[in-house]
């Protein structure tokens, strides 16, 4: 796992296509971001942890769907505006074609009962991914009352108190910044 | 302007627009959408919705079907570029704009600062996902072995991991 560099190198358009393409037509069960953050950070060291983490903040506060900001983000920071039409692209075209695809078999043959315990735990497999960018982001938090206490603080808001989740992005984010600014 | 194209336009590109908190609101939205309109029976529309669920990618392609279902291939093609082209091209302007000033202070104290937030995203998702997975202690013992799994062999191939999940969610039902 390569966790340092924070300036990345340019990445091939091509590539990012592939990969997105690759993660666009496995990612049964949902978890997404897990699975970008396994193809992004954990296997090809193509950007740090934190701006993974990072980038995903700003995916989520924009409208639209979360990952797909995120794929956006990704490709323009690697590779500029044909890296995020590369990476949109490639990470949509799977999931279209086997929506439909799904439908015109669904509409033929109904549903079976077996499908649903199983997709159910793909899902729960999947978010097994989703762990581990929280045990990553809660260990590196670790020595940090900073971190940890704006983790806290998000975790609080939309799981204790039901707030919604922009409203807890606008209220903890900059105060978060803050506390990294001053400290200069 | 009863054109079903139209109507997919003229509906879901200002949803696009709008759907600040990602894939629940823009699923909220297209809910709201059918009904109001009657476009589709509600039946049908858990029907879709749970297709959209059981493909791989985001559950918003559930915007692809209800096209599909209004207008056939063109109407899917629209929708799914009516929800998807606008939010994004937002996104990568702002994306971009803040990004030149990679160097500058205050854009490293952005993303330092935001790097727990988005922590806290994550696990907050994490709670709601264990949460409505129901199942009793099928799933959430499913989550943590997969965790295990891809923590201490991180080059194994995830979809063997979530074939396994799959099937011992199977084995477990058929146990119990």
């Amino acid at each position: 796992m390569r966790d340092t560099r924070t300036d990345p190198a340019p990445v091939p358009a091509g590539a990012l296509f592939l990969t997105c393409l690759k993660v666009g037509s496995l990612s049964f069960g949902g978890g997404l971001t897990g699975w970008l953050h396994r193809e992004f950070v954990q296997r090809r060291g193509w950007v740090s942890d934190d701006d993974f983490s990072a980038t995903l903040a700003i995916a989520q506060v924009l409208p639209g769907a979360n990952v797909v900001n995120l794929v956006v983000c990704l490709g323009e920071e690697l590779r500029g505006p044909l890296g995020a039409a590369a990476c949109v692209t490639g990470f949509l075209l799977p999931p279209v074609l086997s929506v439909l695809g799904l439908a015109l078999l669904f509409d033929r043959l109904g549903q079976f009962p077996a499908v649903e315990i199983a997709m159910l735990g793909i899902a729960c497999a999947a978010l097994g991914m989703l762990l581990q960018i929280c045990w990553l982001g809660l260990r590196r938090a670790k020595g940090s009352p900073r971190r940890l206490a704006v983790i806290a603080a998000v975790v609080v808001g939309v799981t204790v108190l039901k707030l919604p989740m922009i409203l807890v992005v606008l209220l903890v984010a900059p105060v978060s910044v803050w506390l990294v600014w001053r400290r200069g | 302007m009863t054109d079903p194209l139209w109507q997919i336009l003229w509906h879901m590109v200002p949803l696009s627009l709008a759907s600040f908190g990602g894939g629940p609101a823009i699923i909220a939205g297209l809910d709201v959408m059918v009904r109001q309109n009657g476009w589709i029976a509600p039946q049908d529309f858990l029907h879709l919705f749970a297709i959209s669920r059981a493909a791989p990618g985001p559950g918003t392609t559930l915007a692809t079907l209800i096209g599909w279902r209004l207008a056939g291939w063109t109407g899917a093609t629209l929708a799914s570029l009516a929800i998807y082209l606008p939010s994004s091209l937002v996104c990568y302007l702002v994306y971009r704009a803040t990004s030149r000033h990679r160097d500058r202070k205050w854009h490293r104290a952005m993303r330092e600062g935001l790097a727990p937030v988005g922590t806290g995203l994550v696990i907050s998702g994490s709670i709601a996902l264990i949460q409505i997975s129901g199942n009793g202690w099928a799933g959430p013992a499913i989550s943590v072995g997969a965790f295990l799994i891809f923590q201490g062999l991180p080059r194994i191939p995830a979809v063997l991991v979530l074939m396994a999940g799959g099937a011992a969610s199977l084995l477990l039902a058929a146990l119990s």
